[in-house]
């Protein structure tokens, strides 16, 4: 379903979102350009790259993680 | 109502050595920073501009609670073979942004942005540049030993801060601001929170178990104050403007997250700005809280939203009911609106109306909605509970800026984040200012006249030159109009010599 909320002010007017970005800034090819977000799907992440991510996390990593007091 | 939008976001980010049991976190955040340098580290950050103990309640003090503890840590560092300077390793960069080492954390503030759009274009432009320095620094290691994490909390008691600022007038009253601010900032959590498993305090550890909206809300300790390291305030009172302190504030709120969507920061910024006009359009806030310290702390605590917090008047509201007053009030004050405004509103709304009803529509929005969900689908799936460490560690993965680990770049991948910006638009934000802002100005001297520049800040560029050199007085660039002319004179000029002059032809 198309999200009316969809836009966001650019200089020129209000402009339609792209779709989302590889982090790796990849250029995109015409075939990933769609129109307007999507509904997240929402089911599960389990069927994909999402829970594989997840489960290489080292579980005793925030144990390890030490900071200083920052502001 | 107060014209003059301009804000920005400084974000400390955690940093990490995974190959080493324990690193020196100056010299790991000071080598980071250097890493995105092309050349030699030439100090040219000007200090003098900073007030930390100057108070906005019209008093100075004459101490911060971390004064103690920082004496202690810059003892400890005295034996370093570096001089301050070399520690910090302040850069301002070709887009107008500073990039230093701030209490150990790698620290990127953004240029001054008038726009959402350029606001959130520059948060990423920050993470990416974050990204590349953390590259580069590997690469000199021999392979990925440092990792970078744009959240709040070690899990261990430590925080540090993702600060957004704005600059406000002079004429409104400090006290009104903060009474009409303080229950839109406490319940803000709920559209604007990273999202945290367990609980901690302030230096004295972590307790698994649970969830909660905010990476910040425990660390809360008091409603007021110039403290941002110990006894941290929902509103801090720290008045260091950083433009003309007989017309301008500057607000400094540290109680925010470090956002991950584009969405959540978008929203962060756009609420509080309309929130601010509202209150200098005279708005009284719609409730006043009988105790905002714990009321942040409870909201945060109940993903679920239903608990109440006390009304100074007597009976009880909920977060979601402190936001909804709070977007009511804004729909009646904004009669005709520019278009980013009514952007504002309608998503605000909207945002309101899915934590009510279907907050799953919110992942790759919302931070918080899009952890939780993270989570509990793995929590389901591998049958570990909230309490176990894993969960602790995957909140933390959430935040890492390593496209490959990231949880978040890991959902942006697949496309289940909701961008705001164009990749383009964060190239160029990586390597210019906002065309409308002294930020823009700032960065355009650092592209143009480098080697000249003997000191910069905020408020102004010092070029090298005879009789004590030449200073370009940014303090007064704050409208477009103002900003532009200057530019032009910027861009035209051969050298900062010419460009002075030109500035005196033009203004005479």
């Amino acid at each position: 379903m198309k999200n009316k909320y969809a836009y966001i002010q650019t200089g020129g007017g209000l402009e339609r979102k792209e779709q989302p970005i590889d982090p790796l800034s990849k250029p995109s090819g015409p075939g990933d350009q769609e129109s307007g977000p999507k509904r997240p799907e929402t089911d599960s992440p389990s069927r994909d790259n999402l829970m594989k991510r997840m489960r290489k996390v080292d579980p005793k990593q925030a144990e390890k993680y030490r900071q200083r007091t920052g502001e | 109502m107060n014209s003059i939008r301009l804000f920005g976001i400084e974000t400390e980010y955690g940093i990490a050595r995974e190959d080493v049991e324990t690193a020196d976190p100056v010299v790991e955040s000071m080598e980071l920073v250097r890493a995105y340098l092309d050349g030699h580290f030439t100090r040219r950050w000007d200090y003098q501009g900073e007030h930390p103990h100057e108070d906005q309640r019209g008093f100075r003090v004459t101490e911060l609670a971390q004064d103690k503890e920082e004496d202690l840590f810059a003892e400890q560092d005295a034996h370093r073979p570096f001089s301050f300077h070399e520690m910090k390793s302040d850069l301002v960069l070709p887009n107008g942004a500073r990039f230093y080492n701030d209490h150990t954390h790698p620290e990127y503030s953004t240029p001054e942005c008038r726009s959402l759009k350029d606001m959130v274009a520059h948060d990423r432009a920050g993470e990416r540049i974050l990204w590349i320095a953390a590259q580069r620094r590997n690469k000199v290691l021999g392979g990925p030993m440092v990792q970078l994490y744009k959240n709040n909390t070690d899990f261990h008691g430590h925080s540090y801060g993702c600060h957004d600022n704005y600059l406000v007038s002079r004429t409104l009253n400090f006290e009104n601001l903060a009474r009409g601010l303080m229950p839109f900032l406490v319940s803000r959590q709920l559209i604007a929170g990273a999202g945290k498993v367990g609980r901690e305090a302030q230096e004295r550890g972590f307790v698994p178990g649970g969830f909660q909206l905010s990476q910040r809300a425990d660390f809360m300790e008091t409603e007021l104050g110039v403290d941002t390291m110990h006894n941290r305030p929902i509103l801090n009172t720290r008045d260091e403007p950083h433009a003309n302190r007989e017309r301008y504030r500057r607000l400094h709120l540290i109680v925010g997250d470090a956002n991950m969507c584009e969405y959540a920061t978008a929203l962060k910024i756009g609420t509080t700005r309309v929130v601010l006009d509202m209150i200098a359009g005279g708005l009284l806030p719609p409730c006043e809280l009988d105790s905002p310290v714990q009321a942040i702390q409870a909201l945060s605590r109940d993903p679920e939203l239903n608990t109440l917090v006390k009304r100074k008047t007597g009976g009880m509201i909920s977060g979601l009911d402190i936001q909804r007053e709070y977007l009511n009030l804004a729909r009646k004050f904004f009669i005709e609106m520019d278009e980013e405004t009514n952007w504002i509103l309608c998503e605000w709304e909207h945002v309101l109306d899915l934590l009510e009803r279907d907050r799953l529509q919110l992942v790759g929005k919302i931070d918080w909605v899009t952890k939780w969900w993270l989570l509990e689908t793995f929590s389901q799936a591998e049958a570990v509970g909230w309490d176990d460490p894993w969960l602790a560690s995957l909140d933390l993965e959430y935040h890492n800026l390593d496209p490959d680990r990231s949880l978040f770049f890991g959902l942006e991948a697949e496309g289940r984040t909701t961008p705001l910006c164009q990749e383009q638009e964060i190239q160029k934000a990586m390597k210019h200012g906002p065309l409308d802002t002294r930020g823009g100005l700032r960065g355009l001297c650092v592209q143009r006249f480098e080697k000249d520049i003997t000191s910069i800040q905020w408020e102004g560029v010092h070029f090298r030159g005879q009789n004590g050199g030449l200073h370009l007085d940014l303090l007064d660039h704050l409208e477009p109009v103002s900003v532009a002319q200057c530019r032009s004179v910027i861009e035209d000029a051969e050298t900062p010599f010419d460009m002075m002059e030109a500035m005196v032809l033009k203004n005479s």
